[in-house]
């Protein structure tokens, strides 16, 4: 994998410019629709609730999901050198589910625990997987992926039987959002969504020019003075952080974490000090956009959102491997 | 990085390709394992009854081992008196008490097709359940019926118990209960006050927001009980809202269907009139949604909510 250097640092600038403007722009193209009409140059009392109360803590929790899940994507593609790394088939979403679901059966008055749990849960599958896809020749990428994969379906099947002994009344919630659902969206939880993007953004900025060296190769890295170990760990902690903590508020949303990276590096190359910025913006553009559909489509009822970025996400992932 | 996406990319696929053939020889051989048993035909002469879906259903003269797979059935079997020819129920099938005694056969989405082979039942009793297209057709393979309902008003649960009652061969008592059950709907709506119309909205789940709509029985209940259901014109019957919607509905009564998850309105009913006067209503989840003969004592319970 080749480090690209920007092409100049104005050009970086026009992006960023360019991409955050793009998600200001999504954001209150969003805030237009929905399945009530608004009429934004007089609203009333009853309009201003539905727009400040509902309408945009939804968005804007939105739009933390897609900034956490493409991060969590472009961080671990780097640090495990493999495209197909994403926080959904890596198992680090279903371990966040799994431990959101025990909370919400053994702790269900205490909200807290949520995503303090899916925290947890990533953190361990990651820790799983890493261990598993390591072997004594390094890491290998067929390895990493078949992992990945053994976990995320032991952990499914644990998920479904948690749901089969569940009444069918809270498994009618679950398996909604299981497949990714922000319609629960709360001011609280974008709050806490945001705080985690931000922190997670500050950890893996410090961590994008290690991970520049370690695309290249770990030996090659760890002769520049990389530690390794600890940026290993830094990525890790970081992208259980920004899964746990958007798992726990939207379930599972699959593809974003895969594609977005994908788009960016396209667009920009695999500049890390570009593409994990730039991965969540153009992560929260996708999620925003995505479940403005999931709003809309058939109002006044929905959709889970998780259906709509899988729809777009999986056909979009196969023309860009096909492209490759 | 382009190269190992393109050489994992052919890794799985000759993978997957293996694999798939793999499992297509074992296909084969199950089929071809299969010997094609066909069950001589019982109980002829054979009538035929039309269930919910416009389906013609052969079934024998009398019917003395029935499975029902949705608690609302297994209900009216009990009601028209041939509770003791019910040989398999779900899991969810709570009421009356006597059925709990019932073999289980799995619950209403994942019933256990084995089990209910097993048992040998001349019809299985089915409430429009998912997959019922490959479940129909190992079922008649076996010549074993399989009758749907599907009912959509108060007349149409009228009708299921007109058309268990059929084919138990208890028609009589069928329509003892539908007369009982009508005179008391009669006495519901003389009493009450059909003009005041007053704006119901009936949460099915807090979260997520879903309630019912045009294609639910209770849409019907309500207005028949002096009430207007807010989501009558929303499409399918039981739907996840928007709670943009919701907040705009403004009911005036609002009615929880009791479970565990759904103890209170959702928090974007909190200035609507239904809350402010305290005009929020549990009824117990068995009652309210099962299309059975205590549909009439949710449809009481309602009346006398709405009339307060």
């Amino acid at each position: 994998m080749k480090v690209q250097s920007p092409k100049s640092k104005i050009q970086s600038l026009r992006f960023g410019v360019g991409f955050f403007l793009l998600l200001i722009l999504t954001i209150c193209a969003a805030a237009l629709l929905g399945s009530e009409r608004l009429s934004f140059f007089d609203l009333n009392e009853q309009q201003q609730t539905i727009l400040f109360d509902i309408r945009l803590p939804r968005i804007l929790l939105g739009a933390c999901v897609g900034a956490s899940l493409a991060l969590a994507g472009a961080s671990l593609q780097s640090l495990l050198r493999n495209p197909l790394a994403e926080p959904y088939l890596l198992g680090v979403s279903n371990g966040a589910a799994l431990g959101t679901m025990l909370a919400f059966v053994f702790f269900t008055q205490f909200e807290a625990a949520r995503p303090i749990m899916a925290f947890g849960g990533a953190s361990l599958a990651t820790f799983v997987v890493y261990q598993m896809a390591k072997s004594r020749a390094g890491m290998n990428v067929e390895r990493l992926v078949l992992s990945g994969v053994i976990v995320t379906t032991f952990l499914s099947s644990i998920i479904v039987l948690l749901t089969s002994l569940l009444d069918a009344a809270k498994l009618r919630s679950f398996t909604f959002w299981l497949l990714g659902d922000l319609s629960q969206a709360t001011k609280s939880g974008f709050y806490l969504s945001f705080a985690a993007v931000i922190i997670g953004t500050i950890i893996l900025m410090q961590c994008a020019r290690a991970l520049n060296l370690m695309m290249i190769g770990e030996r090659d890295a760890f002769d520049f003075g990389v530690e390794i170990g600890r940026v290993r760990l830094t990525v890790f902690a970081a992208s259980s952080l920004l899964v746990g903590t958007a798992v726990a508020a939207s379930g599972s949303v699959g593809y974003v974490g895969l594609i977005v990276p994908h788009l960016v590096r396209l667009a920009i190359g695999s500049d890390n000090r570009l593409v994990i910025p730039f991965s969540a913006l153009a992560g929260a553009i996708f999620v925003v956009l995505a479940d403005t559909v999931a709003r809309t489509a058939i109002a006044p009822r929905e959709l889970p959102v998780g259906a709509i970025t899988a729809l777009i996400g999986a056909p979009l992932f196969i023309y860009l491997l096909r492209k490759s | 990085m382009e190269k190992t996406t393109r050489q994992f990319f052919f890794a799985s696929l000759h993978l997957f390709e293996k694999n798939l053939l793999f499992l297509l020889v074992f296909v084969c051989l199950l089929a071809n394992c299969r010997t094609e048993t066909v069950n001589p035909p019982i109980n002829l002469p054979i009538r035929e009854i039309t269930d919910d879906l416009g389906r013609t259903v052969k079934l024998p003269e009398t019917v003395d081992r029935a499975v029902s797979l949705a608690p609302n059935l297994t209900e009216i079997v009990f009601a028209v008196g041939a509770g003791d020819k019910l040989v398999g129920r779900t899991s969810y099938d709570n009421f009356p008490p006597e059925a709990q005694k019932i073999q289980t056969v799995g619950d209403t989405m994942n019933p256990n097709i084995e089990n209910i082979i097993a048992l040998k039942p001349q019809v299985v009793l089915v409430s429009t359940a998912s997959q019922i297209e490959t479940f129909t057709r190992q079922l008649e393979s076996q010549n074993i019926a399989v009758f749907v309902t599907n009912p959509n008003s108060l007349d149409d649960i009228y009708k299921s118990i007109h058309q268990i009652g059929e084919i138990f061969g208890k028609t009589e008592k069928a329509r003892e209960i539908v007369e009982g059950l009508s005179k008391r709907v009669a006495e519901v709506e003389s009493e009450i006050n059909k003009a005041k119309n007053i704006k119901v909205f009936l949460q099915i789940s807090k979260e997520p927001l879903f309630t019912i709509g045009e294609d639910s029985f209770l849409t019907d209940l309500i207005a028949r009980t002096g009430g207007v259901s807010v989501t009558a014109n929303v499409a399918t019957a039981y739907p996840k809202l928007s709670k943009e919607t919701a907040f705009v509905l403004n009911p005036d009564v609002i009615i929880l269907s009791e479970s565990e998850d759904n103890l209170e309105p959702n928090d974007v009913f909190k200035n609507s009139p239904a809350v402010k006067n305290g005009k929020v209503f549990k009824i117990n989840a068995d009652i309210i949604s099962r299309p059975s003969p205590r549909i009439v004592d949710a449809l009481e319970q309602i009346a006398r909510h709405l009339q307060k």
